[in-house]
């Protein structure tokens, strides 16, 4: 198959791991992880969003 | 626990192009600082100007003087010696830097030969297309276009360089292959951006040394701003980071329905920072490799899209030079690789300056670096919290998806995924303010003949190695990428992902949060002090 590229410093990528197993098939149930990693993700900006420009001297907010 | 493998906290330091780019760089800017006792070993550093084929009477652009060392202009101590070197400085540049690469190329284990042979080629390709585009029809503007003889120019500045130089290393890319594979040892466009970030580092601690030379005030003005980047940065990456994860993860697993792995690793790759997120992600949930492959495959390909777009459209259309710190920050939030980044922040830095510079008729003229430093800043605290994230997911992995008896997640995870290179960013940065404001003396008159030596050393490095390197990145980055493997059509779906979340999602976002942060920033006017 490919030859073996390495894509990053890492080092640890190859070309022969691209003799792929179809890895875009099989999608899971959303879960309430998920839902719970999404939604805390947001807030957790939205946080720092109103915290940042109240605090950082260049946002528009001053 | 055979995914977290036992490593000392120096594991590395001898052995990845992170820590590499560090020695290389600080290791040439500690060389730099000997010229504060008289001793200049950097004034060989090669650099262009423009040129053209029969310079008229009187004016600029012979071609034996389209490169000389810098030492000829900056060094205090040597300048009689540099001044004989002109075109000769290519050699010395290309031993000396062909000798520190070849060194971390050992040390990582590299194939030498190929190594060696590949850098000699990259380089000689380089110093050509950065010579062609040093010609006053594609490199002068409007403004100095008739020294050279010309009544019209492309208006291009430094960028048309690059813009070169990108487009060589895709036309070997693409369509010699064989001499890509050839080069590919050498071709390390990472590897030289982050040597290059680092040496932006010194670029940043300089500023407010080369603008005290014009005046004090301004000087202080130059420090103040770079801080303020930082700041408004750090501020703008936390919150986009946050919102661009989790947006293309729901982008990815609703209307694409890709599974939670896949999803996982596309939603750092898009959203954080391209190849090594992708890898850290991969890592952090056991995604088979092929994922981390794919997406660090598009990741850089849809870089270079982004580089050729992003710079024309904030320079001409939004937010234009109402603006350049918010364009500089979108831009930094929206490209997605190190290399590409810093590339089209150094080419709309040259973009804006050249139309500031044309819209006033010469009346405005912006100090260099400062817009690239912004769209660097965002892209430095974004990959700063790459072991963060990747920690975060590889806990949720661990103890909710996968959840498997007595395994741990060891702490040290965050700061192995951890970009060394960022280290020496701050440090050359911080350790030139710290002259600055210490013997220094912010700049005072009394300390100009001290901040003049400093001045002798920092430039070799934070122009003429900084820009070097950026160029080695540019036809790196063009060689290593094939635009075939967007038709492979696994690649498909995923490119579908990439584009809807890229476009549709995170440069609008990006825009909008570099807009709340940046907005009204103005950069120093240096007109009246510059010819």
């Amino acid at each position: 198959m490919a030859e073996q590229k390495e894509l990053s410093g890492t080092g640890s990528l190859t070309g022969e791991a691209l003799e792929a197993e179809d890895v875009l098939a099989g999608a899971e149930e959303w879960s309430s992880t998920e839902t719970w990693l999404v939604v805390g993700s947001f807030i957790v900006a939205i946080v720092a969003l109103v915290i940042g420009m109240i605090l950082v001297p260049t946002s528009i907010l001053h | 626990m055979a995914q977290y493998p036992e490593r000392k906290w120096y594991t590395g330091m001898l052995s990845t192009e992170d820590w590499w780019a560090v020695w290389i760089a600080v290791g040439f800017f500690f060389i730099s600082l000997l010229n504060i006792w008289g001793i200049d070993l950097v004034g060989w550093m090669t650099y262009p100007t423009k040129w053209v084929f029969n310079p008229p009477e009187g004016g600029k652009g012979a071609i034996s003087h389209a490169f000389y060392a810098l030492g000829k202009k900056y060094s205090v101590s040597a300048k009689g010696f540099y001044k004989g070197l002109g075109w000769w400085s290519v050699i010395w540049s290309y031993v000396i830097f062909g000798a520190a690469l070849t060194i971390g190329a050992a040390f990582m284990k590299w194939n030498l030969k190929r190594f060696i042979g590949g850098f000699t080629l990259i380089y000689f390709m380089t110093i050509a297309t950065w010579f062609i585009g040093h010609h006053a029809f594609i490199a002068a503007t409007k403004v100095n276009m008739h020294k050279y003889g010309l009544n019209f120019a492309l208006n291009l500045g430094g960028g048309g360089s690059f813009i070169l130089a990108l487009i060589v290393g895709l036309i070997i890319g693409n369509f010699f292959k064989g001499f890509a594979a050839y080069l590919s040892e050498a071709a390390k466009p990472e590897w030289y951006i982050k040597t290059a970030i680092v040496t932006l580092g010194v670029k940043l601690g300089y500023l407010p040394i080369k603008l005290s030379a014009m005046s004090q005030k301004l000087g202080k003005e130059a420090a103040d701003l770079t801080f303020d980047l930082f700041v408004a940065g750090a501020a703008a990456t936390v919150v986009a980071y946050l919102i661009f994860w989790p947006g293309v993860y729901v982008i990815s697993r609703k209307i694409f329905k890709l599974p939670r792995k896949t999803a996982a690793v596309l939603g750092s790759g898009i959203s954080i920072c391209g190849v090594s997120a992708a890898v850290a992600t991969g890592g952090a949930v056991r995604a088979k490799p092929v994922v981390s492959i794919m997406v660090s495959a598009l990741v850089v390909v849809w870089a270079v899209i982004e580089l050729i777009i992003l710079p024309g459209f904030f320079t001409h259309i939004w937010p234009g030079t109402k603006d350049p710190l918010v364009a500089g920050a979108s831009m930094g939030m929206a490209v997605k690789t190190d290399g590409a980044d810093a590339a089209a922040g150094e080419l709309l830095d040259e973009f804006m300056r050249t139309k500031i510079e044309v819209e006033t008729n010469g009346a405005v003229k912006w100090p260099e670096g400062i817009i690239t430093a912004s769209a660097v800043m965002t892209k430095v605290w974004i990959d700063m919290f790459i072991g963060i994230w990747a920690f975060v997911l590889a806990l949720v992995w661990v103890y909710k998806f996968e959840r498997r008896e007595g395994e741990r997640v060891p702490a040290s995870e965050v700061w192995h995924r951890f970009p060394k290179f960022v280290i020496g960013y701050f440090f050359c940065w911080f350790f030139l303010l710290a002259i600055y404001f210490g013997p220094g003396q912010a700049g005072a008159p009394e300390a100009m003949p001290f901040l003049k030596t400093v001045k002798a050393g920092a430039v070799p490095v934070e122009k003429g190695m900084r820009k070097l390197f950026f160029m080695l990145t540019f036809m790196s980055l063009g060689i290593i990428t094939d635009f075939k493997k967007l038709k492979e059509a696994q690649f498909g779906k995923m490119i579908w992902v990439y584009f809807v979340a890229l476009f549709c999602f995170i440069i609008p976002v990006a825009i909008i949060i570099g807009y709340l942060f940046h907005h009204g920033m103005t950069l120093p006017n240096i007109a009246q002090y510059v010819k």
